[in-house]
């Protein structure tokens, strides 16, 4: 049996002024198993470290329990703390009667005291069983896998490179840029996107610690952090690649405007969708930045946007926003109103979403200085009449109907993830949400990040983005590549599956019901083995097993069932 | 060096810290987080701020690479070769840090009540105060205005009586030293634009007109009413809630012409939150677009308006006062083209984001630009977002521009690879 230490924390009056700290000190010093017991105002603090060190030399401890706050909060300061007294750090654990306790029974001193003791009575239990262990290390393959050469992936790879280590950029087309090289210019200056691309795209073909592969797809991804192995297939050839980390900027394609059949996407020319005008505006264009109607080449006089076509739209299309036609549809009835001065815009829109520094402004110039018409409301039908589209819509605004016979009608279809993303986002094992964009670990701290350790996120792929907010995301993913980079080996925690091979039958079903894939059955023994750096504790494998040969570490089914008793007990 | 220590610059520093450099991050407050240490919960996903907040700032404060200087500012920057000397003021805290263990004996034993600015006026503090019981560093500062020790020569002196350490130290001076950086983080943050410019609303005159920062106060459950919605005139709790976006946003006339960004989200969230605790309550927004741009967050707008029943009124609000123990609101539903009046218990005015107070001295020290409207100004606004234009200095959160969340955090961290790469580059 260890000799285990209980540390009682006031945290000032935020534990003592609920739970009665002395008397759950003096409990716990007769609760079996337990060879000292102390309190102080904060254990966390340096003092209080202090208090813990001494009794580990001076007691002898081989066991810690800390009762405190969350162990979010501290378990990390105090498992610091017991290794550097020379204690396995995993042998400490911390009771919490701050945020399940104390905190939460502020009536009723008595009830939350005797509650404290019992959270602590069940840790001291799991103290009593845990296992020493010690992280599991492993080595770093200090190169980057970008997969996508648009605006995000150029600027991943060059703030990679930058810092000195090697990339590999995998892009599926011929030349890098994405969607970015077929815009015609920028909103707020109209920069020639061009001019703007070439600069990064220069920054990254020249640097020696890029290896751009064109005409290149990723066919298969294995591994795990810090060192996958992925099969990149160029032109019909394979090559294996072996890299620490992967960023995921595979960007987006544009709903198909077939689908929109009440608009005539499918059917008329002279209905296109917003990629399309760009090309039109573009002077590397097909009609050389001039802007014409497809069908017979005449200069358009009238020309109606259509807003969230198939935006906001869970009917007809996707039910979120896709955040950027706002902003290029006002530039693109400036441009085009600047190129024919006496044509007429028309936008629809349901609200004119501005987010960007600068954009209110701009749309403000575009109704003020461009006289663009701006109608609030959804277009509800576009069909031929008399060689013009007609396009019926309403003007919530007046309460009235609207026709407009346009030349030239331009619908903002929504951003959807590129095609291939689904297909990628299985092999790399990373989540997508419902729309099929990659999901981010946490929507506030951790945008750029997948949950997959070691893979991720910058631009389009994780939801409808414009160039500032995709050239901003594809430096946070280097940033998180390069703190990567900068360890010596990478640890990652030892709370994994283990198999006891007496009981295992080798059945393999905790093969299949793990979503790591860190579960083989051994070829010689027959019997299940864990690949323990690809092993995140998730505890599937646990449920699944019907001889009960799985555990997870310093969480097995004993140790639980002793926590349990002693709540039963106390 | 990164200046500010809210969750943009928390995250620049972490990113730079955990590649093995070191950093020293500037908070001019006692301690960090920002404002979102100020908020309730957050959009679409509705997990407590401080719960999220409090492990990084944690980190930050026991970061072996991490100089955490609070309390202070940046006096003067020069540059000197590669490198940039800042000179950084700490204000007196009249403690010793060293030897405080955080106990709190001291507040609570201090006998003087002010008002807080943490709680936006509408909480309070002790004269010897942190600003939240989980504040990174934990340590307390005395406000030297409100002492009775210091204005009236000496009397009281509790928190040194009681004081197990013997930490406070009424002598304490201003300290000023010089820092050797090869980089610094622009990420000083927002101010909200102050009710009493906006004369129409009543300007911030009656109780019961607040901003949307002093909401997220009685949103939130450390708040002064522990997450109970009373109205700060009575403490009646507020059937009748407007709320008015775009209050001094895309107004060049009577505030900044600019739109803030956030407003939108957070008052469909503060909303709905107001729905959750008052179920018989009802919630109206005033808004001229709903800028629903984010990933979920046109859903999360349509949650608050089908599911919570959030009534959505599509106008300006022309004029806000008094009346009876009501505060009536004016304003136009410009979908029916009709007046609307409503009896308000409560008005939340969504103010707009200002740029930091002390932005506009920074840019000096740096040499940085700033734009019209006060922000700092970027390389170029598509594909250099980071970059100030000055070496070595980048930006970072809504100093740089009105943002959200997510996006101080991905500016952090973006801004820390160009930090990182910057320092690759010397070696």
């Amino acid at each position: 049996m260890r000799k285990v230490g209980v540390f009682v924390c006031h945290c000032g009056r935020n534990i003592a002024g609920t739970v009665d700290v002395e008397r759950v000190t003096e409990a716990l010093r007769s609760y079996p198993g337990v060879a000292y017991s102390i309190d102080y105002l904060y254990m966390c603090s340096d003092p209080g470290q202090d208090l813990i060190k001494e009794a580990i030399a001076k007691r002898d401890l081989d066991g810690v329990v800390v009762a405190a706050c969350s162990p979010a909060m501290h378990e990390i300061t105090f498992r610091r703390t017991v290794a550097a007294a020379g204690l396995n750090p995993y042998l400490c654990e911390v009771a919490n009667i701050r945020e399940q306790c104390s905190w939460v029974h502020r009536d009723d001193m008595e009830r939350a005291t005797l509650k404290a003791i019992q959270i602590i009575g069940t840790i001291v239990e799991k103290v009593h069983h845990d296992e020493p262990l010690v992280p599991l290390a492993v080595p770093i393959a200090r190169r980057a896998l970008i997969i996508g050469g648009g605006i995000a992936g150029l600027q991943a790879a060059s703030d990679i490179a930058a810092a000195g280590y090697a990339v590999i950029l995998v892009e599926r087309e011929e030349r890098l840029g994405g969607r970015m090289a077929q815009l015609s210019g920028t909103y707020l200056n109209f920069d020639s996107t061009a001019d703007l691309l070439s600069e990064k795209v220069e920054v990254v073909t020249r640097n020696p610690h890029i290896t751009v592969l064109t005409r290149a797809q990723v066919e298969a991804v294995g591994g795990y952090l810090g060192d996958f192995k992925v099969k990149v297939r160029q032109q019909g050839n394979d090559k294996e690649y072996e890299v620490g980390a992967i960023v995921v900027a595979t960007g987006y394609d544009l709903y198909p405007k077939e689908r929109l059949s009440e608009y005539g996407g499918e059917r008329y020319p002279d209905v296109i969708d917003g990629l399309e005008f760009e090309r039109m505006l573009s002077p590397t264009g097909p009609t050389a930045g001039e802007v014409r109607c497809p069908s017979d080449g005449r200069v358009p006089q009238e020309v109606v946007f259509v807003q969230c076509a198939g935006s906001r739209d869970p009917e007809r299309g996707v039910s979120y926003c896709s955040k950027i036609c706002c902003m290029y549809t006002a530039k693109q009835a400036m441009m085009y109103k600047m190129q024919v001065p006496q044509g007429q815009a028309y936008i629809f829109y349901i609200d004119i979403r501005a987010l960007g520094k600068g954009y209110e402004e701009f749309t403000q110039r575009a109704m003020e200085e461009h006289r663009v018409l701006y109608l609030r409301g959804k277009v509800s039908k576009v069909f031929p009449q008399d060689g013009k589209m007609m396009v019926w819509g309403a003007d919530t605004l007046s309460g009235k109907r609207v026709e407009v016979a346009a030349d030239l009608v331009v619908l903002a279809t929504p951003m959807v993830p590129n095609a291939d993303a689904f297909g990628l986002a299985q092999k790399l094992r990373v989540a997508t949400d419902e729309y099929g964009f990659f999901s981010e670990a946490h929507p506030k701290l951790r945008p750029v990040e997948s949950l997959t350790a070691g893979v991720y996120l910058a631009g389009a792929c994780q939801a409808p983005k414009d160039i500032p907010e995709a050239v901003t995301q594809g430096g946070a993913a280097a940033a998180k590549v390069l703190s990567l980079f900068s360890q010596e080996k990478i640890t990652h925690d030892p709370i994994v599956a283990a198999v006891d091979s007496e009981l295992c039958a080798g059945c393999g079903i905790c093969v299949e019901v793990c979503p790591y894939e860190a579960r083989e059955i051994h070829p010689l023994t027959k019997v299940a083995v864990v690949k323990e750096v690809l092993c995140q504790g998730c505890g599937a494998c646990l449920v699944a097993c019907p001889n009960k040969a799985s555990h997870l570490r310093n969480f097995a089914p004993a140790q639980i069932m002793a926590m349990i008793e002693a709540l039963e007990g106390g | 060096m990164v200046i500010g220590g809210g969750i943009s610059g928390i995250q620049a520093a972490l990113d730079i810290a955990n590649s093995g450099y070191e950093v020293v991050l500037v908070e001019r407050l006692p301690s960090i987080g920002g404002h979102m240490a100020q908020l309730s919960e957050t959009f679409p996903t509705l997990d407590c701020s401080q719960c999220i907040l409090t492990p990084r700032t944690v980190e930050v404060g026991h970061h072996e690479k991490i100089k955490l200087v609070t309390y202070s500012e940046v006096e003067e920057v020069r540059s000197q070769g590669d490198d940039l000397r800042v000179k950084v003021r700490r204000k007196p805290a009249y403690v010793d840090w060293e030897r405080c263990t955080g106990c709190g004996l001291c507040q609570e034993k201090c006998p003087w009540r002010v008002t807080s600015d943490f709680e936006r006026g509408i909480g309070e503090r002790k004269v010897i105060y942190t600003l939240s019981p989980q504040a990174v560093p934990n340590k307390p500062v005395i406000d030297r205005e409100h002492c009775v020790y210091f204005q009236k020569g000496g009397k009281c002196g509790a928190c040194a009586k009681f004081c197990p350490v013997e930490a406070i130290d009424f002598q304490q001076k201003e300290e000023i030293w010089e820092e050797q950086v090869g980089a610094i983080v622009v990420a000083t943050g927002y101010d909200l634009y102050p009710m009493e410019r906006l004369s129409e609303y009543d300007g911030g005159h009656h109780p019961d007109v607040i901003d949307s920062l002093q909401f997220e106060r009685l949103l939130s459950a450390s708040g002064p009413t522990a997450g109970e919605i009373r109205r700060p005139s009575d403490g009646a709790v507020p059937k009748e809630v407007v709320f008015v976006q775009c209050a001094g946003s895309r107004d060049p006339e009577r505030g900044v012409a600019y739109c803030s960004q956030i407003c939108c989200m957070y008052t469909a969230k503060q909303a709905l939150l107001y729905k959750h605790k008052v179920h018989e309550g009802q919630a109206y927004v005033f808004y001229i677009d709903i800028r629903a741009g984010g990933k979920g967050y046109e859903e999360f707008v349509q949650r608050a308006m089908e599911e919570e029943r959030v009534l959505y009124l599509r106008g300006k609000v022309s004029k806000i006062f008094p009346q009876n123990s009501k505060v009536m609101v004016w304003g136009a539903d410009t979908l029916s083209g009709k007046r609307v009046e409503i009896a308000a218990d409560l008005v939340i005015l969504a103010t707009a984001i200002l740029p930091s107070q002390g932005a506009w001295d920074l840019k000096e020290k740096l040499g940085i630009k700033i734009d019209e409207s006060g922000f700092y100004e970027e390389a170029h606004p598509q594909v250099r977002p980071i970059e100030s234009g000055v070496p070595g200095i980048y930006l970072a959160g809504a100093g740089q521009g009105p943002k959200d969340i997510p996006e101080a955090v991905a500016q952090g961290s973006a801004a820390a690879a160009k930090v990182l790469a910057l320092f690759a580059s010397e070696v």
